[in-house]
């Protein structure tokens, strides 16, 4: 993870939040810092120490599977990448005894002195990420959890799955090592479970209990998994389609069952379970699998005594509808898990959300506080200078030299041509090596560096930082990777992995000996940006654009502001719509910074990143805007399908869908609630119309079958669903509806009830499971819990060369990391146009997006990576093949003096070499990738040393 | 010839996806024959034929690409 | 890179290194601010970084 890196990030880890004080804007936080005992300035992480200690402790990063001992680290990615001495446990510490860990670290980092330290930070703003706690014990021990090894918790099994796991990744069962040959997944186990106070739905096992089946599936094709559930809520954008998948390809079992309880049974384990019948049965498995759910952090009473402010009735972040990640401390936002469980994508996008609220927050204070590095002017490097290459080959510890014999590899770079110096090195990251590499490059003069030590994925940053750091330009850099790709993955073969270093170490001199330095190229940015959609996702992300100060325009098509949200009336949680269009619609009024564009189309785009002209056409006028980025918030609307239940609907005035209902119930009638109703969800989604789940319908049908109710609780509402997806804190609207008796029947989909229209009325014919019979009934009204489709992706996706999926959504850059990115640099999206999801949702995801796209207009420009096309004019003929293959809109054909020539846009292009390697005429090369280095390193390939 | 079969390959690996996963397998202690040289490339996408004809030219007894 | 100077207002706290807590770290960087990430263990990272793969795609987490 890059944050390591950042200048601006400092890493307080093993410390406590203490203290909060002061007001938004300026807080006085104090924090202790606990100590490491190791200096992580020396610490170079080479896994000596823990090799000696001599005591051993359970390891909790392998969720309690695995041994390791007091001094250690948790896996090899950490970051920070030092040690750290668990104080419990470490023999000197407890007992004043050992140290042997202080004679054995070669880097002398070992400090049994080191004090807890308490720091008092100033800061503008808090924002409370601790992500989430375990659930309680109880809600494990009644399925033998403890009792019987073979009872794991997901997130152990997650362990097991991983091949830096305790069994390297192979699925075997804890009691007796064997292979399991069948395995239950028990889900719901500590959610929406009150004996254990956690009502809620904790929203992701369903989908983790899928990927670890499938994975475990991948690991053994032969080991039969059921998966044991309430409901499988994978309501994501997505979701529905692995599970189908994890059920037709993967061959996984879905049963829908209560467990009773799972008991020792011989070598097994027996598991009793009751079906929707009410029916008992039992099976044996080798391995039960507890899908748990994610509860609130261990210290979230503390955390919110700190910093002072409220927690909700399950001790979550307490926070609205309408500002979801608002604390009820001004100036404490929440991030992730804590504002609610939820899935990566999700903590991802509230995240980023929290960063453009702060951002907002405390503007004035913008780069106040920043560090920025400066370095020593670039010393030239000429095409006919001579070429003078330093090749270091780095040890790692024993990482490297415990496998590859590095001397040997070092004394074969220093006999290549051009290579003017050579050396080992033990650590070469190490932050005095760092030192030593500019040392050096002044001394020997190089102009070109190798490092063959591990990735250049994770340390070419940290090289070419030093080469600045030395006056270099930093493409004059290569790595080569002896590690990852060679000691690692040939422990056994030494003479062999020697052999490889050599070859590769060969082939890095020769592209060195290609590399010329690359310009540092930047693009300046119009700090203005465009909202596509004038919906709550497009003036929410509009407004916190204006608020980080930023000048600001709406393109809305309809007539006034508001979207979708003209339409509804209140939410599930009972908050009035009308209260939120009216104060979003009259803060855009009211900012200066934002100009609204009604009636209007968005009818031509072009440009880039940071330099984008749009044409604004309303009615016959058009106007000419500039700006730096895009957010795209074109929305949806409610799906009228044509196709429900896998039948034609029938044309009755009795058939409306929710939101006609809400309009009717949100009215003043007293005889406006349906005396008897029948709601039918999925009702054209799921395999009718549309072929996804659209996440909101179920909660719209609680809702509005709780305001029936609140209006007249003689009514009767029925609910025929497939799969109540009631995530999260909606699981507590659903209870409140069944209490209030609201009946609610699951219908399969090879048994789909039927719609009939029978005069006045419509007929709704269905299977009970419960009572095992077909029942008929006519209500007053039958309401469909319809979906969402997005509203003109197809046009504005030519318009902006983006991508959509399947279900005509726009397609995020990164599903899990970048989900309110588009893969076209500068454009952002969110709200309905990205996936049908709930009101706070999309508020949360309009947020995320404006910090997004705030970023290139705070930095003023974009910078670019050497690695982009560069195109030689005098050889370009203008065939254009490259212009119609780049997928990244970022190569354009020009007229130059009449004649048609290629050209690269620097701030669009990703450096994927597609335009290269397709030019009839080579006319394009990439930066650091040239066709001469390419080949230079195939002919170095080429030359085989005779051992 | 009486000695053992020792090909070399080489590959052409995407820096995003094939060369991380290269890299995670290291770090996961995977091992694999020592036969391969790899060349990192920002996408496959990059790969002109010539390359491939030029590896084979220079005695590759397969080409590899990972992307 | 310990830096005992002050940054003051113009620097924000987050608490918690989880996933949340570094792309929000990372996110106010961009934005221009300077960042505390406090985290209570003695590597950020959170649960995700105990993730073999994740779902839907099956991508690997780290």
């Amino acid at each position: 993870m890059e944050a390591g890196r950042s200048p601006n990030i400092e890493i307080l880890s093993n410390a406590d939040f203490l203290g909060l004080d002061g007001k938004a804007g300026d807080f006085t936080a104090k924090v202790r810092l606990r100590p490491r005992y190791i200096d992580a300035d020396k610490c170079t992480a080479c896994g000596l120490c823990t090799k000696y200690c001599p005591r051993h402790l359970v390891d909790e990063y392998n969720e309690g599977l695995a041994l390791t001992r007091p001094i250690h680290i948790d896996y090899p990615q950490a970051v920070p990448a030092t040690y750290f001495i668990d104080p419990d446990a470490c023999m000197h510490l407890q007992h004043g005894t050992c140290k042997i860990c202080v004679p054995v670290c070669r880097s002398k980092a070992i400090d049994f002195d080191q004090k807890a330290e308490t720091r008092q930070i100033n800061v503008g703003a808090v924002i409370m990420s601790p992500g989430f706690g375990r659930v309680p014990e109880e809600a494990l021990t009644k399925y033998s959890y403890g009792d019987h090894p073979d009872v794991v918790t997901s997130l152990e099994f997650e362990r097991l799955l991983n091949p830096s796991g305790p069994f390297m990744g192979e699925v075997r069962c804890i009691s007796d090592k064997r292979h399991p040959k069948n395995i239950a997944f028990i889900q719901c186990v500590g959610s929406r479970d009150l004996g254990c106070n956690n009502g809620y739905c904790s929203s992701v096992c369903c989908m983790y209990a899928i990927k670890e089946a499938m994975v475990a599936k991948e690991h053994d094709p032969d080991c039969e998994i059921t998966v044991y559930y309430m409901d499988m809520r994978t309501q994501g954008k997505d979701f529905d389609a692995a599970r189908t998948r994890a059920e037709e390809q993967f061959g996984i079992k879905f049963v829908r069952a209560k467990v009773a309880d799972v008991m020792p049974w011989e070598r097994q384990l027996k598991l009793t379970y009751a079906t929707m019948d009410g029916k008992h049965h039992f099976e044996g498995y080798d391995m039960v699998v507890l899908s748990v759910g994610l509860d609130s952090p261990a210290d979230a009473k503390n955390l919110a005594k700190t910093g002072a402010f409220d927690l909700n009735h399950y001790d979550f972040c307490k926070t609205s509808t309408f500002a979801p990640l608002a604390s009820s401390h001004d100036g404490v936002l929440v991030a992730g898990a804590f504002q609610g469980p939820k899935d990566i994508p999700e903590s991802v996008t509230q995240s980023s959300a929290a960063a453009g609220l702060v951002s907002g927050l405390i503007k004035k204070q913008r780069g106040k506080g920043v560090v920025t590095k400066t370095y020593p002017d670039e010393q030239a490097v000429a095409e006919d200078d001579e070429v003078r290459i330093g090749v270091f080959v780095c040890h790692c510890g024993i990482n490297i030299a415990g496998v590859v014999d590095v001397a040997k590899v070092a004394n074969y770079a220093g006999e290549m041509e051009d290579v003017t110096y050579y050396a080992e090195s033990l650590y070469s990251c190490s932050q005095d090596a760092q030192e030593v590499l500019k040392q050096r490059i002044k001394e020997h003069r190089l102009n070109r560096v190798v490092i063959a030590a591990c990735s250049p994925r994770t340390h070419e940053p940290l090289f070419q930082e030093t080469l600045k750091d030395a006056g270099l330009n930093r493409s004059l850099f290569e790595m080569v990777n002896i590690r990852d790709h060679c000691s690692w993955v040939h422990a056994n073969e030494p003479a062999a992995a020697t052999d490889k270093s050599m070859d590769l170490v060969r082939m890095g001199v020769a592209k060195a000996r290609n590399i010329k330095p690359l310009p540092e190229q930047t693009v300046p940015v119009t700090t203005k940006a465009l909202v596509l959609g004038g919906g709550i996702a497009g003036m929410t992300a509009a407004l916190n654009m204006a608020d980080q100060g930023f000048q600001t325009y709406i393109v809305e098509k309809n007539g006034q502001l508001g979207g979708q949200l003209l339409k509804q009336h209140y939410t599930l949680q009972g908050d009035k719509v009308a209260d939120l269009v009216k104060d979003v619609t009259g803060k855009i009024k009211k900012n200066k910074l934002i100009e609204v564009f009604t009636d209007a189309d968005l009818s031509a785009v072009n440009g880039f990143v940071g330099n984008f002209t749009s044409t604004i056409t309303v009615g016959k006028k058009e106007t000419s805007v500039d700006h730096g980025i895009i957010v795209v918030a074109t929305g949806g609307k409610y799906h009228q399908p044509e196709t429900v239940l896998g039948a034609k609907l029938p044309d009755s005035k009795a058939i409306v869908t929710q939101n006609e209902l809400e309009k009717q119930l949100a009215g003043k009638g007293k005889t406006r609630a349906p005396k008897s109703a029948v709601m039918i969800q999925c009702a054209g989604s799921r395999g009718d119309d549309l072929a996804y789940c659209s996440k909101t319908c179920c909660n719209d049908a609680v809702k509005n079958a709780l305001k029936i109710k609140e209006i007249n609780s003689a009514s009767q509402v029925v609910v025929l669903y497939r799969e109540m997806r009631t995530y999260g804190y909606a699981e507590d609207a659903y209870r409140e509806a069944r209490e209030k008796g609201v009946i609610f029947i699951p219908y399969a989909k090879d048994q789909m009830p039927k719609i009939d229209k029978k005069g006045a009325k419509a007929e709704v014919s269905f299977h009970d499971p419960i009572l095992l019979e077909d029942v008929t009934i006519a209500p007053d009204q039958v309401i469909l819990s319809v979906g969402i489709v997005p509203e003109d992706t197809e046009d504005i996706s030519k318009l902006l060369k983006i991508p959509i999926n399947a279900d005509r959504f726009f397609l995020e850059a990164h599903v899990k990391l970048r989900p309110v990115e588009m893969p076209v640099a500068g454009v952002y999206v969110c709200g309905l146009a990205h996936a049908p999801k709930p009101l706070d949702e999309i508020i949360v995801q309009a947020q995320a997006a404006a910090a997004k796209a705030a970023i290139p207009l705070v930095k003023g420009y974009v910078s670019v990576e050497p690695t982009v096309s560069n195109v030689d004019k005098d050889a370009c003929i203008g065939c254009g093949l490259c212009e119609s293959l780049c997928p990244y809109k970022a190569i354009q054909i020009h007229k130059i003096d009449k004649k048609r020539k290629a050209e690269t846009i620097v701030a669009s292009c990703k450096g994927c070499g597609i335009c290269a390697s397709h030019c009839p005429t080579f006319a394009i090369s990439m930066g650091g990738f040239t066709d001469e280095q390419i080949t230079a390193q195939i002919k170095a390939f080429g030359e085989m040393r005779e051992e | 010839m009486s000695e053992e079969f020792n090909p070399k390959v080489l590959g052409f690996l995407c820096n995003w996806c094939c060369y991380a996963a290269a890299d995670s397998a290291g770090v996961s202690r995977y091992q694999y024959p020592p036969n391969l040289r790899t060349i990192r490339v920002m996408c496959t996408g990059r790969l002109d034929p010539a390359f491939v004809l030029k590896g084979f030219a220079e005695g590759a007894a397969g080409i590899f690409t990972g992307g | 890179m310990a830096q005992a100077k002050n940054k003051g207002a113009g620097a924000v706290m987050v608490v918690g290194g989880g996933v949340a807590g570094v792309q929000a770290a990372l996110d106010l960087t961009e934005l221009g601010y300077y960042v505390y990430l406090v985290e209570k263990s003695a590597a950020i990272g959170g649960a995700m970084a105990q993730l073999d793969k994740t779902f839907p795609t099956n991508d690997c987490s780290l």
